[in-house]
């Protein structure tokens, strides 16, 4: 069977929180993401999201607080806002855009959370590899 | 290269059960980097962090990674550990390899390969961290409480003993909250009243207290040590500094409403004073039921005033203030009998809810303190008490125990039977938790002296039958289903989070569980504290409590505003955005995302600037910076690149 | 408006009154309900095996004939079809490989049934999204505040998932009989069960229930019982009958689909409701009211 590898930037005061939540609740999900935690999800930039996919992601997932509930105000309309209108670059440089996912997942929502990652991951599984042919190198 | 030495927590067997600890080591110890790799049982104890501070020093390591917990427990642990050690704090990291490892994965061969990754991510991240110092801070030494119950009262009172100025906050146009409304309070049976309006008055009249009644938290900006608020001042119609709260007025006006204090049984006026012992003293214009606001016509109120003080004023006003540090007590409300179906959906006038059956045992409330039902003011021969009333049911209603209630449905019951000798009271419970000094003694005094009769079980349904209320329940200890006809039903609802406070966390940036109460940053550890840094929590507002244990916190919250108030300085975390002056061009792309307007461009330098002091750290301007000018300290462009590779296989 | 049509076994005996009242007034409502071809069994109460999807064949088979039908809701009266066609439903949808298993067993079928296709619907739903002021300009006679006791039983409220109200103080029945001019009663019995199929076997569990049904709608003033199923109208029409023949002080109460009583008010023919099929004759107190 095929494994994703799937790459995700948690912010630090939700949707890492949620996660550390699903594991003082012994949820389990499926291990083919592995997070990277930053500040906020604004912090984000799309250069590392593609550089995600061109280093061999197969899938990236951003995660940020509910929209009103951002630790920085408004960091996470500012990821909404790229996330979008990088989706619609997406395409033309080769990579499918639901291989980005962003969804917001508070810190009391440990079981959303496992719930995302194996969605997610299914899906992914399911789309296959992002095959390097496909994907334009010199574009990124 | 760096040098940095990798310790691997085993947690006990937390993390050491589902991550094979000597795989890991093996296959971190030739990456890039390492200059040493140990494990340990418990690397947070005293030895291990002894030990991680030996290798510092033996080995002059300039990074540590610490494999454990989530950084959120213990990361600050290790900060002082490698601080203590002579490394600066900022070049320690966690690697998170059991909230987010083992816990959440059965396979070992799965979770190892996972806690490999995530380590080996973090070692690129301290490979590149910079030495970093805190920026200080100054802190305004004045408090504010938001919620003036008796959690409220309490934290005001320590704090301005301390000697610190504070600002008490409250809705309603009294301070006391739901504990004035009680009658006699578990397990001593002393009187709610004398127990609360002596610290009500303390709070009045003391020079370090500034009370803020029929008031609102509007908007919260800043952070620890420096919060701005703004706060409401809601239009009472009168002028309170002319008010010297004889009442007249509210002896004088012809409108008569439903009383919210005595839970809508006694009656008040259009201009009233919530309770005869409210603090300030003061009355208020209810505008939406005042015939003069609504029709022009009537005024007595201002005819009869003898100081002149009613000027009807209806504007609201904006203060702001500035204060160190926030407390939220916000207090709760109980789950509306309204709500509730089955129990008669709040149309039957002889189903109460519990503070209202607290309003008809008090001296002070409708009845003066003798039990009589609502519908016709008899008094109730039979009557029964429904516990866990939404409460632990999680199918239905609310999953957790609402704590209060087992206590005081055995006190609701004592003190019926001591007032009707001929009564006969009935508690319906599910378990008696009677956890406490005094509780259970309490509970078995009812049983035994009082007579009350305890049936373990539930109520499936109530409904009236000519002047009675049928009672259709079971009980569970003989198994036989049970019909009580009686005279008077008091529903000990749940324990909910009071209105508005969603709103509220907005504004101060604070969580709340799935219930709506407040969360605590740690629930053993740092259970009087926010996760966000200076908001502290008292009183029910966290979760269901009661007196006793409402007040101990409430102490606890005022310790820590005064912890933080006895620093000469704070200090801000330096994880800030900067500005490469050489590579900036000024173009101020980031200034329109910053939040907190901490960058501004300077036209003449053509540079962005920054205030470290207002820069959170969000990150986002170092995003949007389209030329590497903008970037975050220990999260820099470089950082996260090298940690995505690290990941996918192709790191070192 | 068209809707597809479950009728189901007794809708066509034992409660064929409640069918021919409820066409007739839907009729008068613009509704046109059409019968399912080719329609079975819906399989009678939902089956709590988890594991024998036997059971579960008879409903998804219903739901495939509705699903063939090309219209999206399925119309039920008795509250058991209701009940059984719902939680079917809901069943496969809930349970992937259930559903497949289900699908894989019955492969001669040329269409295959997921779960959610077809919205299953109760007649006081249906009647419940008619517009109120279209309702009361569709009544014709007037019901001279007739005062009814409104009786759901279990099986149009339980489980909560397939209730088509709150569970435990349903009104869809009261705001219709409402707006037909009617006086609803306190009924705090309404959500009681009838007993259901233990009059079979413990006939004497039934009556005692619908002793106390009967005595608390009378004791709050009702002059009639209305339900929406079948076994609800039997058991408390032909106990009531019972009770009152062993002891001629029980007072006895009829009882009448809430169709029934509509369609009078619509103005349908009340000889439409068969009353022979009724064991407590209702036409005395239509008669005191004027509505024959």
């Amino acid at each position: 069977m095929f494994e994703p590898k799937i790459i995700a930037f948690y912010c630090k005061w939700c949707t890492s929180a949620g996660a550390d939540l699903a594991g003082t609740s012994r949820l389990q999900y499926a291990p083919n993401i592995v997070g990277i935690r930053v500040m906020c999800s604004s912090r984000v930039d799309p250069e590392h999201i593609l550089n995600a996919f061109k280093e061999g992601a197969d899938g990236v997932l951003i995660g940020g607080c509910h929209p009103g509930d951002c630790h920085y105000k408004s960091g996470n309309y500012v990821t909404l806002r790229r996330i979008t209108l990088l989706k619609t670059m997406m395409e033309d440089l080769g990579i499918s855009a639901d291989r980005l996912r962003l969804d917001w997942i508070s810190a009391a929502e440990g079981k959303r959370f496992a719930e995302v990652v194996t969605e997610f991951t299914e899906q992914i599984r399911e789309k296959g590899p992002l095959k390097k042919e496909s994907l334009k190198e010199e574009a990124v | 290269m760096k040098k940095i030495g990798v310790f691997l927590c085993h947690c006990g067997i937390n993390i050491s059960a589902t991550v094979d600890i000597e795989k890991a080591m093996e296959a971190l110890k030739d990456y890039p980097g390492v200059a040493h790799i140990e494990d340990y049982k418990y690397m947070c104890s005293d030895p291990g962090q002894q030990l991680i501070k030996k290798k510092i020093k033996d080995l002059g390591l300039d990074g540590v990674v610490v494999c454990a917990c989530s950084p959120t427990l213990h990361e600050n642990t290790f900060r002082l550990t490698v601080k203590a050690a002579g490394m600066n704090e900022y070049k320690m990291e966690m690697a998170n390899i059991r909230e987010q490892c083992s816990w959440v994965h059965k396979d070992k061969t799965v979770a190892t390969e996972k806690a490999i990754k995530i380590i080996k991510s973090v070692i690129e991240k301290a490979r590149l961290d910079e030495a970093l110092d805190p920026i200080e801070v100054d802190i305004t030494r004045k408090a504010m409480v938001i919620g003036a119950g008796v959690a409220g009262i309490q934290t005001a009172l320590n704090i301005a003993n301390s000697g610190y100025e504070v600002i008490l906050v409250e809705r309603e146009p009294s301070i006391g909250g739901k504990m004035a409304q009680l009658s006699e309070t578990f397990p001593t049976l002393d009187c709610s009243q004398c127990i609360l309006t002596p610290k009500m008055v303390e709070v009045s009249n003391h020079p370090k207290i500034k009370l803020m009644t029929y008031s609102e938290v509007v908007d919260v900006s800043g952070f620890v040590g420096n919060f701005k608020v703004k706060v409401k001042r809601k239009a009472t119609g009168l002028d309170w500094d002319v008010c010297n709260g004889c009442g007249l007025c509210t002896e004088k006006c012809p409108k008569k409403l439903p009383s919210e204090f005595d839970q809508g049984l006694g009656e008040r006026k259009a201009i009233y004073r919530p309770f005869p012992q409210a603090v300030p003293n003061r009355v208020v214009i209810d505008f939406e039921n005042c015939t003069y606001m609504q029709s022009g016509k009537c005024g007595i109120c201002q005819k009869v005033c003898p100081v002149k003080a009613i000027d009807f004023d209806k504007e609201d006003k904006f203060v702001e203030e500035e204060v160190g540090a926030i407390i939220c007590a916000t207090g709760f409300e109980t789950y509306s009998v309204k709500d509730i179906p089955e129990f008669g959906g709040g149309k039957l006038p002889d189903v109460v809810d519990g503070l209202t059956f607290e309003r008809i045992l008090s001296a002070s409330g409708p009845t003066g303190g003798e039990v009589r039902r609502p519908s016709d003011g008899k008094v109730p021969k039979d009557i029964v008490f429904l516990e866990c009333v939404c409460s632990r049911d999680p199918e239905h209603y609310l999953p957790y125990c609402s704590k209060v209630c087992c206590m005081y449905t055995v006190k609701h019951a004592m003190l019926y039977k001591h007032r009707v000798h001929d009564g006969q009271p009935y508690v319906f419970y599910m378990d008696m938790r009677t956890g406490g000094k005094g509780y259970e003694e309490f509970y078995q005094r009812a049983a035994e002296e009082d007579k009350v009769v305890f049936i373990r079980g539930k109520v499936s349904k109530l409904y009236q039958d000519d002047d009675k209320i049928v009672v259709c329940g079971v009980d569970t200890l003989s198994n036989e289903t049970i019909e009580i006809r009686a005279d008077m039903v008091v529903l000990a609802t749940a324990i909910v989070p009071s209105k508005g406070i969603r709103e509220l966390t907005k504004l101060l940036k604070i969580q709340i569980d799935q219930h709506g109460f407040l969360s605590e940053a740690h629930p053993k550890l740092r259970p009087v504290e926010s996760l966000t840094a200076g908001v502290y929590l008292a009183g029910c507002a966290q979760s269901p409590r009661d007196i006793p244990d409402t007040v101990s916190q409430a102490s606890g919250a005022a310790s820590m505003v005064c912890t933080l108030f006895a620093n000469e300085k704070l200090k801000h975390e330096p994880i800030i955005v900067g500005v490469n002056e050489d590579i900036c061009s000024g173009c101020g792309i980031c200034t329109v995302v910053c939040p907190y307007d901490a960058r501004k461009t300077n036209l003449e330098k053509k540079l962005v600037e920054v205030n470290e002091v207002l820069c959170e750290g969000c990150g986002a301007c170092a995003a949007a910076c389209p030329s590497g000018a903008a970037q975050q300290n220990n999260y820099t462009d470089n950082q996260i690149n090298a940690m995505i590779k690290a990941i996918l296989g192709k790191g070192g | 408006m068209e809707i597809s049509y479950y009728p189901g076994c007794t809708l066509k005996t034992k409660a064929i009154n409640f069918e021919t009242s409820a066409l007739a007034l839907l009729e008068k409502l613009d509704v046109k309900a059409i019968e399912l071809k080719d329609w079975n069994c819906c399989g009678v109460m939902f089956s709590q095996s988890q594991d024998n999807l036997m059971k579960q064949l008879a409903p998804i088979r219903t739901l495939i004939r509705a699903k063939e039908s090309g219209r999206d809701r399925l119309l039920t009266l008795c509250s058991m079809c209701y009940n059984t066609l719902k939680r079917s439903a809901l069943f496969i949808q809930e349970n992937e490989d259930k559903r497949d298993k289900i699908n894989d067993f019955m492969d001669l079928e040329e269409t295959e049934y997921f779960g959610n296709e077809i919205e299953v619907v109760n007649i006081l739903t249906l009647l419940d999204e008619i517009d109120k002021d279209k309702l009361k300009a569709s009544i014709v006679k007037d019901a001279k505040d007739l005062k009814v006791a409104t009786y759901y039983g279990c099986l149009l409220t339980r489980p909560k998932e397939v209730a088509i109200d709150n569970v435990e103080d349903p009104q869809i029945m009261e705001n219709l009989l409402e707006a037909a001019g009617c006086k609803p009663v306190y009924f705090p019995f309404k959500t009681e069960c009838c007993a259901s199929f233990q009059v079979v076997s413990r006939k004497d569990i039934a009556r005692e229930r619908t002793r106390k049904i009967v005595d608390s709608a009378r004791k709050n003033g009702a002059e009639m019982i209305l339900l929406a199923c079948p076994l609800c109208e039997y058991n408390l029409d032909k106990l009531q009958k019972e009770l009152h023949e062993e002891d001629s002080t029980f007072e006895t109460l009829p009882v009448l689909y809430v169709t029934q009583l509509l369609a009078i008010l619509a103005g349908v023919d009340p000889e439409i409701n068969d009353y022979s099929k009724h064991y407590i004759d209702p036409r005395p107190v239509l008669e005191r009211k004027g509505l024959l």
